[in-house]
């Protein structure tokens, strides 16, 4: 009689509250092995009995090879099942015979291979060879020469031998931390070692597997001398700021990441970076700008992968297809989506509450408020909208409540005004921005309210429409403003360099909000939207924000909760040839 | 001492058994997970959980 995976109750409450040490992650990997196991059988049963398939012979072998492994020593038997490659690797062969497509099924005879040689043990079997290179996930590549698609590779326990070409020892075949001399027909993946104050994380940088380039940028084929260097300096100095700084999250992030992968970045100088719940273990980022960045990434992206973990062994969520606003993206999101997102935030704002105590530059110290002042305001909202979508389970409530608890907690600690007001504008314009963007309203009723409006009558009497999210509902383009209003704290320098060079390229109006000129600012909104006939949705939002640095009026309030319609009233008017004034507009909605 | 509280997972706990021997253990908890992992796989995927600083 077998049992299931158990999580103690303190455990669920510690990663519910964004935490969870080292031990908790342990549960988490405990589990992912069995995970495996289990969707290594599904497979095996897709497999038995084909004797002409070279895939499905090496698979045989390879899963008698595992077991001959798990035997002999449980670590690397645990070690080759938690390797982030083989859960990608197993999610798609599943995802494979899903579709009736064959799986990859010769792979597994690489990572038996693999956890053989880690474990001392004798083998012989059939392996893949890819562009020339015969892959042990998670430890490295031979050369070979052979055109042909599998090699036979032998270990006696002392050296390995791949078909005719090489014989090197079990030792040498290992991971390349930059300690050790080359050995030839062999290339280690590239690793690193991360030490600081007495505590140590080791980590692949993995280029080469073909099951973890699956994120939203390539992975570099290859890395030059420096740039693997460069890689490693990103490791090893945010391990020194995790380890230094925040300890709640470095010793997980040790006990739970083994690999990172690399991202060749986009060229606008943005950061990327990405999880799969297919891949435990596995954090993608395009390189970062700083050491501190780097630790806040993997904060945040640990977070994801945690919430993967739970996941597996607790559904928090059943299968639903509402979507939703998510704070921290353009686009709408499943429901699940945003318990993802606003887990991950979690991470980020106990990151920043802790950075900005700790930052000396007044400006860094000044970043570093904004940014945990936006994202805290967002976990509330959020969390509110995942309770109110009716899809959680009865744990996954239990949750989403704990996460709300400790998001409350940190509403509670004081951020400078300053730093405040920017942080609630900024979210402000992302909001009404996406709002714009996504929220369709019946025609109906809109040319219903535009008539009201035209006849003088009360809001009171109308009905209020309905709103469905969409993918692009209008089209608003004002990507350049939203930058500049958060380069004022993300980037001050540049941001006071673009005004004194007058702003090229901006509108008058959006000028003079971006430069805090706040009244001339709305006026001259004002003026653009009344002055045309044209919908002008930037210009929208740009007055919200503008009336929201005035003082609280009701008029205020109904840019910030009734944007989309108003917006669209107006332009149901504008279609009639009526120019009207939008804070005429907006006090018949208040 | 108080004794903990835990929650049961849906994950058999597969740890203590024979990788290769698992098609032993017939029709279980095993097949009730499976069956609860395809059925999730099919209908969310693995969707990728990404960021981008530039929003």
């Amino acid at each position: 009689m077998i049992t299931t995976h158990r999580l103690p109750e303190e455990a669920f409450a510690a990663l519910a509250s964004g935490g969870g040490d080292a031990e908790v992650i342990r549960h988490l990997r405990a589990a992912q092995l069995s995970k495996q196991m289990m969707l290594l059988h599904v497979l095996a049963e897709s497999a038995s009995g084909d004797r002409t398939d070279p895939a499905a012979v090496a698979f045989t072998m390879a899963r008698r090879l595992l077991a001959t492994v798990q035997a002999a020593d449980p670590s690397a038997f645990a070690w080759a099942l938690g390797l982030p490659h083989l859960g990608a690797w197993v999610h798609d062969c599943l995802a494979h015979l899903e579709r009736g497509m064959p799986p990859d099924l010769g792979y597994l005879a690489a990572a038996a291979v693999a956890a053989a040689v880690r474990a001392g043990v004798q083998f012989e079997l059939d392996v893949p060879v890819r562009d020339g290179r015969v892959l042990l996930p998670g430890l490295g590549s031979f050369r070979v020469t052979d055109r042909q698609p599998w090699v036979r590779m032998r270990g006696d326990g002392e050296s390995v031998t791949v078909g005719a070409h090489a014989q090197v020892p079990y030792a040498a075949l290992r991971p390349d931390d930059g300690s050790g001399a080359q050995v030839r027909h062999w290339q280690g993946t590239l690793a690193v070692r991360a030490v600081a104050e007495g505590q140590t994380w080791d980590v692949l940088l993995e280029t080469a597997d073909q099951y973890l380039d699956r994120f939203t940028l390539a992975m570099p084929a290859a890395m030059t001398p420096d740039e693997a260097a460069s890689w490693r300096q990103h490791v090893q100095s945010a391990w020194q700021v995790l380890v230094r700084q925040h300890g709640w999250a470095a010793g997980p992030i040790a006990a739970g990441v083994s690999v990172i992968v690399p991202l060749i970045p986009r060229g606008d100088g943005d950061l990327d970076s990405a999880t799969t719940p297919a891949a435990f273990g596995a954090i993608a980022t395009s390189p970062p700008p700083s050491p501190v960045i780097m630790a806040e990434t993997l904060v945040h992206e640990f977070q994801h992968l945690k919430l993967c973990g739970l996941m597996d062994m607790l559904p928090l969520i059943e299968h639903c297809d509402d979507q939703v606003y998510a704070p921290w993206r353009q686009d709408p999101r499943p429901v699940g989506g945003l318990l993802q997102g606003v887990y991950a935030y979690l991470g980020v704002v106990r990151f920043w509450n802790v950075q900005r105590h700790v930052e000396t530059e007044p400006e860094k110290i000044f970043s570093a408020q904004v940014t945990y002042g936006r994202w805290r305001r967002a976990i509330e909202p959020a969390t509110g909208i995942l309770l109110g979508a009716d899809c959680l389970t009865g744990i996954g409530v239990r949750f989403v409540e704990l996460l709300r608890d400790q998001g409350r907690s940190l509403e509670s600690e004081p951020v400078p005004a300053d730093a405040s007001a920017i942080a609630a504008e900024v979210a402000l314009d992302h909001k009404l921005t996406w709002q714009l963007r996504h929220s369709a309203i019946d025609a109906g009723v809109t040319a219903d309210l535009a008539a009201a409006y035209r006849r003088g009558e009360p809001l009171g009497d109308q009905k209020l429409p309905r709103v469905r999210i969409e993918e692009e509902t209008r089209k608003v383009d004002s990507t350049t403003r939203s930058r500049m209003l958060s380069m004022r704290y993300l980037d001050p320098g540049r941001y006071r360099a673009l005004c004194r060079n007058g702003l090229p390229g901006f509108s008058r109006a959006d000028a003079l909000l971006v430069t805090g000129q706040t009244t001339p600012a709305a006026q001259a909104y004002r003026d653009e939207i009344a002055g045309t006939t044209e919908p002008r949705p930037e210009a929208w939002t740009g007055l919200a924000l503008a009336m929201h640095r005035l003082a609280p009026t009701p008029l205020r309030q109904a840019f910030a909760t009734r944007l989309p319609i108003m917006f669209d009233v107006h332009a149901c008017l504008c279609r009639q040839g009526i120019l009207g004034d939008p804070l005429d507009l907006a006090a018949w909605f208040a | 001492m108080t004794l903990q509280q835990e929650l049961c997972s849906v994950i058999p706990d597969l740890r203590d058994l024979p990788v290769d021997r698992l098609g032993e253990l017939g029709d279980s908890v095993l097949a009730q997970s499976i069956a609860l992992y395809r059925q999730r796989l099919k209908d969310n995927g693995a969707p990728l959980n990404s960021f981008g600083s530039g929003i």
